[in-house]
């Protein structure tokens, strides 16, 4: 192999085949007798929640996954970061796979779900972090200095000491970012992190991050339905779709490409062109 | 190889003080699982052997007086508040229903150790506390105690938690395909309360059942610690008793391996 094809090689992080998920959901039919029923046989209903998904990123982007509620973009970032396995397909995120959650691809990668937490509960924040720097190996003096530094950035330094379930849903995402990057993870899954946040502190955040990955150049993977978010993050946009993905490409070409497609005298911008995909799948379904 | 070891201890140690430090916050629950859980049923143990002696009008019970079983009933619940899980078990299981446990599998630990290690870390701080109790009770009525024995049969008390650790472990399993199996933790304790013999000495049951129970691992979290301590038994049984405990653990431990991966092979990510 020459040293081309090896610098193409290595500058993809994440790769899938097929990359499939389906799952089974056990309907619970009314009634009494119906229930005594379902103590002994059940019927399942399945939903196929990613659908041979094909994709291909390279190191150091950054990636606006965008689509409907339920069209599967937290299933595609779970499965990614080892959370849940495929039922077909195949996909190496840093050469690993990832449902097998091998302890060296964990430590480089992060997920942070915005909709549910991940620090400890009962405890302050910088006691997570703390029990985080020993879960990943860091050293502690600097791992202290990191979330001081973050939390400077994030201007939330005076809530280090509360209790996590005291603060704000604000409050609280701040702390959960920041327990996020302390490992300095290469990869990086976002799943909604700006969600029910005011739009100044949304704005906060979206700064923050963007400072964050122009000095250390990890991966991401953002999901977001505030298209601000994905307009300023993103380097490209996936646009999702029922369990497919429909199209792959930069911003600006998926603005130009749908307003070409426009009469010669409508002009619309990203924010629009997404809620006109997004009006003409809720037509179909 | 060493590294790595040495990376798995300090988070290990590190868990087991997240255990201590956030179970110390509830100082209420604490006391009660320390002393007064383990006062109450000593209590209640301790008269009805009273009255079986009164009843039965005899000076010995196969062979042991009755001072012989007060101070079995005295170090027995003490030994069984230790040698039961309740409150880890049923938060693995939560953890798994709600799933908060999202949090915990894409990080580079396992699930095993992340609780092994706050049980014993919470067992730890419980019982150096609660089996100040037994012995000074012991000391004051001047119940038949071996006071040199103590330290081996914590030990064993121990090493057997590990083993009730992997079987919460499995129930865990369980737990990611059946939804509220809690009732199902209330069943299981109740039964190992038994097979351990808090509720009477496990060499007063007939032949053949007494051979059995003996040397079924159970029989490592109370029977054989307490009778350890009371004179009942020797070191012999005692080396059996590890012995028992460690064949269980491997066997139970290669079956939750299989049993864990399967189930997260299912696992949908939103809880069970
Ligand atoms: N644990 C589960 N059991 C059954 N079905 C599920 C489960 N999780 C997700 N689904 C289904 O899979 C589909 C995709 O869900 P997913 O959470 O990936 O959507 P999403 O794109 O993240 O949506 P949103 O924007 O609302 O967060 C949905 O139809 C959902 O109902
Ligand atoms: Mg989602």
């Amino acid at each position: 192999m020459d040293a081309y094809a090896n610098i193409i090689t290595m500058s993809i992080v994440i790769e899938t085949h097929d990359l499939s998920r389906e799952y089974k959901t056990y309907q619970k039919p009314e009634g009494v007798m119906n229930s005594l029923r379902g103590i002994f046989k059940r019927e399942y209903n399945s939903k196929i929640a990613l659908d041979k998904t094909t994709l291909t990123i390279e190191s150091g982007k950054i990636i606006g996954l965008v689509g409907a509620n339920g069209a599967g973009k937290t299933t595609l970032l779970k499965i990614l970061s080892g959370l849940v396995t495929p039922t077909s397909g195949d996909a190496r995120v840093l050469g690993f796979k990832p449902w097998e959650r091998n302890y060296e691809f964990l430590r480089q990668i992060s997920i942070l779900l915005g909709q549910k937490n991940q620090l400890w509960w009962d405890i302050s924040p910088v006691d997570s972090y703390a029990l985080l720097a020993r879960i990943y190996d860091l050293d502690v003096t600097a791992a202290r200095k990191k979330v001081n530094d973050l939390a400077e950035m994030l201007q939330c330094a005076h809530v280090l000491n509360t209790q996590l379930r005291r603060l704000s849903l604000g409050e609280r995402m701040k702390m959960e970012i920041i327990g996020a990057l302390l490992h300095d993870p290469k990869i990086l899954f976002l799943d909604e992190p700006t969600i029910g946040l005011d739009i100044v502190a949304q704005e906060n955040i979206r700064n923050f991050l963007a400072n964050y990955v122009k000095e250390k150049e990890p991966t991401v993977i953002l999901t977001s339905h505030y298209m601000d978010d994905i307009a300023t993050l993103a380097d490209r946009l996936l646009l999702i779709s029922k369990g497919n993905i429909v199209y792959q490409g930069t911003v600006d070409e998926f603005v130009l490409n749908s307003n070409s497609e426009l009469a010669q005298d409508e002009k619309v911008d990203f924010e629009e062109v997404i809620r006109r995909f997004l009006e003409t799948e809720s037509r179909i379904r | 190889m060493k590294k790595s070891f040495a990376v798995f201890w300090k988070r290990n140690l590190a868990f087991a003080k997240l255990a201590i430090v956030s179970n110390l916050e509830y100082r209420l629950n604490y006391f009660v699982d320390v002393i007064v859980q383990p006062v109450l049923t000593t209590g209640i143990e301790i008269l009805l052997w009273f009255a079986v002696f009164k009843g039965a009008n005899v000076q010995t019970i196969n062979g042991f007086g009755r001072e012989y079983y007060l101070s079995y009933a005295l170090w027995a619940a003490f030994f069984a508040r230790i040698a039961t899980s309740w409150m880890y078990e049923f938060r693995m299981i939560e953890e798994i229903s709600s799933g908060t446990i999202n949090s915990l599998i894409v990080r580079p630990m396992s699930f095993y150790e992340y609780y092994l290690s706050q049980l014993l870390g919470y067992k730890f701080i419980t019982t150096i506390i609660s089996l100040i109790i037994p012995l000074i009770a012991a000391h004051y009525f001047n119940l038949p105690t071996i006071y040199s024995r103590v330290p081996l049969a914590v030990v064993l008390c121990f090493y057997y938690l590990i083993l009730v650790h992997t079987i919460s472990f499995l129930v865990c399993c369980v737990a990611f395909h059946l939804t509220k199996i809690s009732s199902f933790t209330v069943a299981k304790n109740l039964l190992f309360w038994i097979l351990m013999g808090e509720l009477f000495p496990l060499d007063l049951t007939p032949e053949p059942y007494k051979s059995i129970l003996l040397k079924l691992p159970f029989a490592g979290g109370v029977f054989l610690p307490v009778g350890y301590i009371t004179n009942r038994i020797g070191l012999n049984e005692m080396i059996t008793g590890f012995i028992s405990v460690t064949i269980s653990l491997v066997v139970l431990n290669a079956l939750a391996s299989v049993l864990w991966k399967k189930s997260l092979a299912t696992y949908a990510g939103t809880g069970a």
